[in-house]
């Protein structure tokens, strides 16, 4: 048995200036969000573990803390937002006026190996938007994340924009069994070309279709991919995907944004509720990403109700090393107060909304 | 300025090799010298040396944008990186080696019954997936060195290491049982770098691509 005084591993204790610090944080972001009128939700810190598995998918169920109620139920610690939000809308706010926008912030819990400041209790704070036109949604979304890097002083932020459907559309004409298509995400995703090769020799493929498969990893860059990819496919849901980037990217030309969009078509990963578009945002000096999201319009169908839906989530222990907030508050500095002179004048002081600190 | 990690050892030679071709040159008392960090005569990378299997971490974390380091390491770091290129050097195998003859009192060792195979490794990740995948129960035995002589002496039933030409294993009275991966080097590449810093990231990718062998 471990020693009581001992921390278990993935735990952190903020204290004093760096709690401070992260308060001022998490309040700079959620202004950013209400002031794109976006409302708080505070869901519960547990749930049924169902409602987690159904959203987030296969192999990730070892990362979720769960345990089991008197009556037998299995419930899981919150290892991600967006189910439990998605589970809410699409039940107690079902009947409600559309587009419902919410944001969150809180800790989540995830049992892996604790990375760039990733603890396995660590801190999210994100938006959700449900039940708008997809395109407007999804800019509005990508919007909020420009405009939040903003506010907190952070340069040279990239968010890279990824799709589910343009890889779909692709491999959905393979008929490949389950396992090779993941096999294939996976190479893919690592950008792993001999892995690919590999891959592509053992599998029943058309050359021209593996052709398709080897220029994924290469469709990275600026609006120019698109028209790439425009060479390659001809599939309804891939060159869907393509127009719905395109529109995006123009109207980030058009508001001056679009230096900091990068487009990966070969970024696929994620858990398996994404439906359309993916993002991931990195900051230059970091070397992880420091938020991600996308569209999930098949979640809140998966609880009864089916409304599209976007969402990204910050990671706060991941911001926290970039962002330099300033922590100055008002009236910090208190009237130091002898206790000889009685409590009366310290009740006086903060009367008259005064910091006092009493000297013992 | 990019950042690259590249092995000490064996790898370091050809790593340096395949830059040159690349036009990026590093002092040549590099591979001499105790220095850790070295600045290429353009000024725009910076070289660090590190233990091999720690190149995946440093690029994992972005504390080197690039990495060489051969695939063993990598699928052992288990590491979130992204791996673009194969840079055709380095290559050896992952295998699974045991004794050639069988100990003659095997069939009455109180070993041989035992359900559990014991295997000593200095990759306990890979082969645990390995056996794991197979159904077979291991006891993993972590060793860091001289991993032959574990079932010479009895210390374990099988080992899994990297074998280039069997040498060692035949002069041990070892040979190959199973091929596990094939392994050669690898171009590692942080995935926030990857992102926002693409302009270089590619550029430099273009140019081992083509200096590669």
């Amino acid at each position: 048995m471990k020693a009581y005084t001992q921390i278990p591993p993935g735990t952190q204790i903020l204290i004093g200036r760096a709690a401070r610090r992260r308060r001022v944080l998490e309040r700079a972001i959620c202004s950013v969000f209400e002031g794109w009128s976006y409302e708080e939700i505070i869901p519960p810190i547990f749930d049924y573990y169902d409602v987690f598995a159904k959203g987030m998918g296969a192999g990730q169920e070892e990362h979720i803390y769960r345990f089991i109620d008197r009556e037998g139920n299995i419930l899981a610690l919150r290892p991600e937002f967006t189910s439990l939000v998605a589970k809410t809308v699409a039940t107690r706010l079902a009947s409600s006026p559309k587009p419902i926008r919410l944001f969150y912030q809180g800790e989540v819990l995830r049992f892996e190996k604790p990375k760039g400041g990733r603890q396995r209790e660590f801190a999210q704070i994100g938006i959700e938007h449900y039940g708008g036109t997809r395109k407007t949604a999804d800019v509005e979304v990508l919007l909020i994340a420009v405009e939040t890097f903003q506010q907190l002083g952070i340069q040279g932020f990239q968010i890279n924009l990824g799709s589910v459907d343009f890889f779909g559309g692709i491999v959905d004409r393979m008929e490949l069994p389950q396992d090779d298509i993941a096999a294939l995400k996976d190479v893919l995703n690592m950008k792993n070309q001999s892995g690919l090769e590999d891959l592509l020799q053992r599998l029943p493929l058309e050359d021209r279709r593996k052709n398709i498969l080897r220029a994924v990893p290469h469709l990275t860059g600026g609006k120019s991919v698109i028209a790439e990819a425009r060479h390659l496919v001809k599939n309804a849901r891939s060159v869907e995907a393509l127009d719905h980037l395109e529109e995006i990217y123009s109207i980030f030309e058009k508001l001056d944004l679009a230096h900091h969009l990068t487009i990966d078509l070969g970024e696929i990963r994620g858990f398996d509720y994404y439906t359309g578009i993916l993002f991931r945002a990195y900051v230059r000096d970091l070397g992880f990403e420091v938020a991600s999201g996308g569209r999930y319009d098949g979640l809140p169908a998966a609880f009864g109700e089916d409304v599209p839906a976007v969402g990204f989530t910050f990671i706060l222990d991941r911001l926290e090393q970039i962002a330099t907030p300033s922590l100055a508050m008002a009236d910090v500095e208190g009237t130091t107060i002898d206790v000889e002179q009685g409590f009366a004048k310290a009740l006086e002081l903060r009367q008259a909304g005064k910091a006092v600190k009493l000297c013992l | 300025m990019l950042v690259i990690a590249l092995c000490k050892g064996r790898f370091l030679d050809p790593s340096l090799d395949l830059l040159k071709r690349a036009g990026i040159r590093f002092s040549d008392d590099l591979a001499s010298s105790r220095k850790l960090i070295f600045e290429s005569a353009d000024k725009r990378f910076r070289a660090v040396l590190v233990k091999p299997a720690d190149v995946p971490t440093y690029v994992e974390y972005g504390a080197a944008d690039i990495g060489i380091a051969g695939r063993d390491v990598v699928l052992e770091s288990g590491a979130d990186v992204l791996q673009p290129l194969d840079l055709n050097f380095g290559y050896c195998k992952i295998a699974v080696a045991g004794p050639v003859e069988p100990r003659t009192d095997e069939g009455s060792s109180p070993r041989s019954y035992s359900p559990t195979l014991r295997v000593a490794t200095k990759y306990p990740r890979i082969t645990l997936e390995y056996f794991n995948s197979r159904g077979i129960p291991v006891e993993i035995i972590p060793l860091s060195g001289s991993i032959e002589l574990a079932p010479l002496i009895g210390l374990a039933d099988r080992i899994v290491d990297l074998v280039e030409t069997g040498r060692t294993l035949k002069e041990n009275g070892l040979a190959v049982l199973e091929i596990i991966a094939e392994s050669s080097a690898k171009l590692l590449i942080n995935r926030a770098g990857y992102q926002t810093k693409r302009a270089e990231v590619l550029t430099l990718i273009q140019f081992l691509e083509k200096a590669r062998t």
